[in-house]
């Protein structure tokens, strides 16, 4: 009897610690997609955001330089290495230091005067630069639930995220206050 | 795109949630999007064709006040249903940690999911203790959304991460083109003020403007403070001088056209509210209809004015500095003007066009390469599947 109420205790100890193990992985699993589809809606809305500030320099009615600080900022941010994160920081970082300087209270007032083609993509600029801020911080609050959940003694001990790299959160300077509302 | 927003509170009383779930709703249906609203509603209720009742609202006392919600396994499984048939792109759940439908639906849904939170005062003692049971579903939430900078800090602090701050909106237009009522409208020797709001609750700042009131009077003989909502005048009355109470006209409760017009109509719009405002969306209101607003310097209105720069302001609970600052404005026909015009033009930049646009900004960046909205294979459609077989069965 005693022996018996030993076996079943340890049965429902078993298929309890095999419960934890699969609801922990399924949960880590999701978080997971959740920061693949972050990182890779963030990677297309970055892409987006330097094809709208080379049409921005291409447009003509920025000066010469400023065009060409744009474009160079921009086709840097296009050739980078998506694998290496701090270098892509950089240079994304980079790319709004460039539109900020370009977009100088001049060359604002010039662009929105150009309803054909200056204010259009004036509007575009600063509609890709509001989709890369959201998508870099819903990232980031992806990234931070995984790696709370990856902090718990029995995810770490059992191995439950398996070789699945540590996610870093996404940190660059994406503030252009010059284009909040009104562009 | 095709979009199904929760809205935890029942339709049938009005709220701050619902009529921003109702307002978002109406206005991306108007862009001709598919939108589903679903929500707690007694049967009976007529309620918009989009929306689908999650069923009977109850009233549940939780977080220190009444809140009609609806729970429960039959609310489940009618939420598992909602989910099934209306094949989303994007799940928009409001106030996703009241006990209530947008919980249900967090539980309930696998896909693109966008949270938006209201409230500036989460922590709950219920909250604290459900947790572990929370934080798994919380973390199916691919954004979220604050409506005020509270909110958001009330986010970061008890769920970590962060939040994305979009606004209230208001429909600028519907008081922007509120007739005038020249009963309201108020002369030089009789300039009229406004009050809105529950009355007899102290932090909406009666208690203050009858203190400014004598000081006010002692300056500015004839004029006239006009108040409207619901409460009972005597019971402010009793608390004023004879003078000054005699200077109060009690509208009572109005409609929104009325309170429309008298926002339009009145020399100055004042703002006592001594605290517990996360957001102040009557002043939007009021600037939308050219009022000039004078309000307390609580954080959210100094937000909303831009530090004075769209209304001005006085130190919260200060009657002397009320009673300063009306007078002020009232003998000042030119500052009035100037805070009008800068506060209309402040009004456009939370008109539901520029709102609703960054909320869809949030939608694309959620779906984009993201399959759609799909059930949970979780618990809680196994709840409801079992919930219906066993009813299948009992039926027949």
């Amino acid at each position: 009897m005693d022996q018996l109420s030993w076996i079943v205790g340890g049965i429902a100890m078993a298929v309890l610690i095999a419960w934890y193990i699969s609801y922990g992985a399924a949960r880590l699993d999701r978080l997971h997609t959740r920061v693949e589809g972050a990182l890779s809606v963030l990677d297309a809305q970055l892409v987006r955001r330097a094809e709208a500030t080379l049409e921005l320099a291409n447009c003509g009615a920025l000066d010469a330089s400023s065009a060409l600080i744009l474009a160079g900022a921009a086709s840097d941010s296009l050739e980078a290495d998506t694998s290496d994160q701090t270098s892509r920081e950089a240079i994304e970082s980079d790319l709004t230091q460039a539109l900020e300087l370009a977009l100088g209270e001049v060359a604002l007032r010039r662009l929105r005067e150009d309803e054909v083609v200056g204010a259009p993509v004036l509007h575009r600029v600063a509609a890709a630069n509001q989709r890369v801020q959201l998508a870099r911080r819903f990232l980031n609050d992806a990234v931070t639930d995984v790696r709370r959940v990856r902090r718990k003694p029995g995810v770490s001990l059992l191995r439950l995220a398996g070789h699945a790299e540590l996610p870093q959160t996404f940190e660059i300077d994406d503030e252009l206050p010059v284009l909040v509302r009104g562009t | 795109m095709r979009i199904g927003i929760v809205s935890p509170y029942s339709f049938d009383v009005p709220g701050g949630v619902q009529l921003h779930v109702r307002d978002l709703a109406e206005h991306f249906i108007s862009l001709g999007h598919h939108v589903s609203v679903l929500a707690p509603a007694d049967e009976g209720t007529p309620l918009p064709d989009y929306v689908v009742s999650s069923g009977r609202a109850v009233p549940v006392r939780y977080n220190g006040s009444v809140a009609r919600l609806s729970f429960g396994p039959l609310t489940a499984a009618r939420v598992g249903r909602w989910v099934e048939a209306g094949r989303f792109d994007v799940v928009h759940l409001h106030e996703p940690v009241t006990p209530s439908v947008s919980v249900l639906a967090l539980w309930a849904v696998e896909g693109p999911i966008v949270a938006t939170f209201h409230t500036s005062n989460l922590r709950s003692r219920a909250m604290q203790a459900a947790y572990p049971l929370l934080r798994p579903s919380l973390e199916k939430i691919s954004a979220r959304i604050a409506v005020s900078e509270d909110a958001r800090r009330t986010v970061t602090t008890h769920l970590g991460g962060d939040a994305v701050v979009i606004p209230n909106g208001v429909f600028v237009e519907r008081f922007a083109s509120a007739r005038r009522q020249p009963d309201w409208e108020g002369t030089s020797a009789r300039p009229t003020i406004a009050f809105l709001g529950r009355m007899e609750e102290p932090r909406k700042g009666m208690p203050v403007l009858s203190a400014a009131l004598p000081h006010i009077l002692r300056e500015i003989p004839g004029v006239r403070v006009l108040i409207a909502g619901p409460g009972d005048p005597d019971s402010i009355r009793d608390r004023m001088t004879t003078e000054a109470a005699a200077a109060c006209e009690f509208l009572g409760p109005v409609s929104d056209q009325d309170k429309a017009s008298l926002l339009a109509s009145v020399d100055v719009y004042l703002a006592p509210n001594t605290g517990g405002e996360s957001f102040g969306i009557i002043l939007i209101e009021a600037m939308s209809a050219r009022a000039t607003v004078l309000a307390s310097d609580l954080a959210a209105f100094a937000r909303v004015l831009q530090g004075g720069v769209a209304g001005e302001m006085f130190r919260n609970e200060d009657p002397v500095d009320l009673a300063r600052a009306v007078v002020a404005l009232l003998r000042n026909p030119i500052r009035r003007e100037q805070l009008a015009v800068a506060g209309r033009e402040r009004a456009d930049s939370f008109d539901w066009s520029v709102v609703a646009a960054d909320v869809m900004a949030v939608y694309e960046t959620v779906t984009l390469g993201a399959s759609s909205v799909r059930a949970s294979t979780e618990t809680d459609s196994r709840w409801s599947r079992l919930l219906r077989s066993g009813r299948n069965s009992g039926g027949t």
